[in-house]
């Protein structure tokens, strides 16, 4: 796999959570590094880590600062390297920037207990996974116009590991013109990363040679983001080029682009024009943004798959009301293996979760995968009733259900599982 | 002969209209083990006579990410507008029932929401439900005769009329604390105390 990190072999039961364990090793969407940068708590910028509320998303839309200037907010003095009025003196100085005082460097670790129903009796059905990852990042800005992003991540998948170390710096110019360098992210569904342990159907549909959404891929990324109308909701677009998946013989990059639209809402990039409101709550956000993704690119030929062409969009639906967020994403893969015929997939999920309280979330996520269009067989279907707690801002448990569906549910009984997970970041 | 006596009686009568004699009391606060001596309200616990709220609104700001000040003595029926002075949204509210548990809402930069405090003898906190690291204080008292203690544990309490007093300290972690003070025609009163 490309994006810096390695797989190593996977051994049961982590075969049978393999599902569940894509993109564990992943970018870290919770970063403690700014909330002791700014002295603020994680739902400042959470819904329930790694879930972004709106101004989360508006923190990173303005290159992770404040909106509208971030100097009075951190709380931590940075180590300037270079006077301000060296700017004056440029081209024959280097431009000042800074670096923050602390190290910022952070800690994610997780725990899991999996249970599997109908194994054979040969298998073991329940299995504690202590630690499953941890997570050493660090995240930052450079002066007023870098930011950095990195993790390196140790995944345990029974008796290996898997390494990730996936980083992207970012030039950000202004809200509506970033260029990043690095890893970049592909996937287009709503909110980031779920919720839950359990991946998106969609982010992990895999092409013939095992091409995915999910993870991330080395490249360059253009990217902006701002508000609409009287200040609220707004438009994002991101494009770019990645390396590709697969082998290298016959590889071509991956140029995707993705764009989003925002209704009513925190703006795309924050500000407090037109926000009056009666009640509010950092997991409300009154908004629905629509988007729309597509990519192309020549996933490569090595020794078990041959070169495949492929083209993929995707539309996606992210609407807030009040405690409720309902989402969806719909992905479709036309894939053209080299001398094969032609293959079309299709999965979509829809996706409810409400805020019970501040710190308990009920969800449901039903999902669809289609692998072959043409095949006549049914889509597999999944149903995945959860429960996250925030046993603190920075404490979370989930414990989901995942039950195979329709006829998908007699050939893949297997796969009916349960996750409990303890996920903490200091 | 007349003009002196005159000039007597109206001098006995506005001496009358004029507030009695007023002191300050000074002291100090001591903590064992805190980190700060600071945001400590020292105060005149039942003062006789009524004392109206002032007309003017007082202002806790909203700004860097804080409740400025971070405790605030007002006397009740205190009218206390919470400035948004932060490019990012903030809300108010407090948990307390002695305030009704009131929730102003979400307000932009450069706006106001108004609360009155009405209850005597409460110290409800008050949050910002965006930003949970956000706290500060309401002490609502009888009379105005309060001050805060600055980072040292100083404080100064102004023109408090010559009577003998009950002198009592709140914070929001330490047991509250009393001692009795009387304040002179010379002046000033002195009252160290120690809270635990």
């Amino acid at each position: 796999m490309e994006a810096g990190r390695k797989r190593y072999r996977l051994y049961f039961p982590a075969l049978l959570l393999a599902p569940l364990l894509m993109g564990v090793v992943d970018f870290a969407r919770a970063v403690p590094v700014f909330s002791r940068k700014y002295q603020t708590s994680c739902s400042t910028c959470h819904y329930a880590f790694p879930q972004l509320n709106a101004f989360g998303k508006a923190f990173r839309n303005n290159g992770y600062r404040y909106p509208g200037g971030d100097e009075n907010f951190r709380k931590d003095e940075p180590v300037s390297l270079g006077s301000e009025a060296y700017k004056k003196v440029f081209p024959n100085a280097i431009w000042p920037s800074d670096l923050p005082i602390s190290a910022p460097f952070a800690v994610q670790a997780m725990g899991e207990y999996d249970q599997s129903f109908h194994q054979p009796d040969s298998v073991t059905a329940g299995n504690f996974v202590f630690p499953s990852v941890v997570k050493v990042f660090y995240a930052g800005t450079l002066g007023e116009s870098f930011s950095l992003f990195g993790e390196i991540a140790l995944e345990n998948t029974g008796d290996a590991v898997d390494t990730g170390f996936p980083f992207r710096l970012e030039w950000n110019r202004r809200p509506a013109f970033n260029v990043a360098a690095g890893s970049i992210a592909l996937d287009p569904t709503p909110n980031d990363r779920s919720l839950i342990p359990t991946l998106f159907n969609v982010s992990g549909l895999a092409s013939r040679n095992g091409w995915v959404l999910d993870g991330e891929q080395p490249g360059l990324e253009l990217w902006g983001a701002g508000n609409g109308p009287g200040g609220k909701g707004g438009w994002k677009y991101m494009t770019g080029v990645v390396n590709g998946q697969g082998g290298v013989v016959g590889r071509k990059q991956d140029v995707f682009a993705r764009l989003t639209y925002k209704i009513n809402g925190l703006g795309e990039i924050g500000g407090t024009e037109g926000q009056a409101s009666k009640s509010s709550a950092f997991y409300k956000d009154n908004s629905l943004t629509l988007g729309g993704f597509v990519s192309t690119g020549r996933a490569g030929a090595d020794l078990f798959a041959d070169r495949e062409d492929l083209t993929t969009w995707a539309g996606t639906m992210d609407g807030w009301y009040e405690r409720a967020i309902l989402n969806a994403a719909v992905f479709s893969m036309d894939s053209k293996p080299n001398g094969l015929p032609e293959q079309k997939s299709l999965a979509w999920y829809a996706q409810g979760q409400y805020v019970v309280y501040p710190w308990l979330i009920g969800l449901a996520r039903f999902e669809s995968t289609d692998l072959d269009t043409k095949d006549g067989l049914d889509p597999q279907t999944t149903l995945i009733p959860a429960v996250a707690g925030m046993l603190r801002a920075n404490i979370k448990l989930t414990v989901e259900y995942k039950r195979p569906m329709n006829d998908y549910a007699a050939r893949k009984a297997d796969e009916e599982c349960m996750v409990a997970k303890l996920d903490f970041a200091l | 002969m007349k003009r002196p006596w005159t000039l007597l009686i109206v001098a006995v009568l506005s001496a009358g209209a004029l507030p009695a004699a007023a002191g300050t009391i000074k002291g100090k606060i001591a903590i064992a083990r805190a980190r700060t001596l600071a945001d400590v309200v020292v105060y005149v616990d039942k003062a006789p006579g009524q004392f109206a709220a002032p007309k003017q609104h007082v202002v806790m700001n909203q700004k860097d990410l804080a409740f400025q000040p971070h405790v605030m003595p007002v006397v009740v029926g205190t009218t206390v507008d919470f400035l948004n002075s932060d490019q990012v949204l903030h809300n108010v509210f407090s948990p307390d029932k002695c305030v009704s548990k009131f929730n102003l809402g979400t307000w932009p930069k450069g706006e106001v929401r108004s609360y009155t405090f009405a209850t005597v003898g409460c110290a409800p906190v008050v949050l910002c439900n965006v930003h949970p690291e956000m706290e500060g204080f309401v002490v609502i008292l009888q009379n105005p005769f309060f001050a805060v203690t600055d980072k040292s544990g100083l404080f100064v309490i102004h023109d408090v009329p010559e009577g003998k007093y009950t002198i009592k300290a709140w914070n929001r972690k330490f047991l509250a604390v009393s001692q009795e003070v009387t304040v002179s025609k010379e002046g000033d009163a002195t009252c160290n105390l120690t809270l635990k």
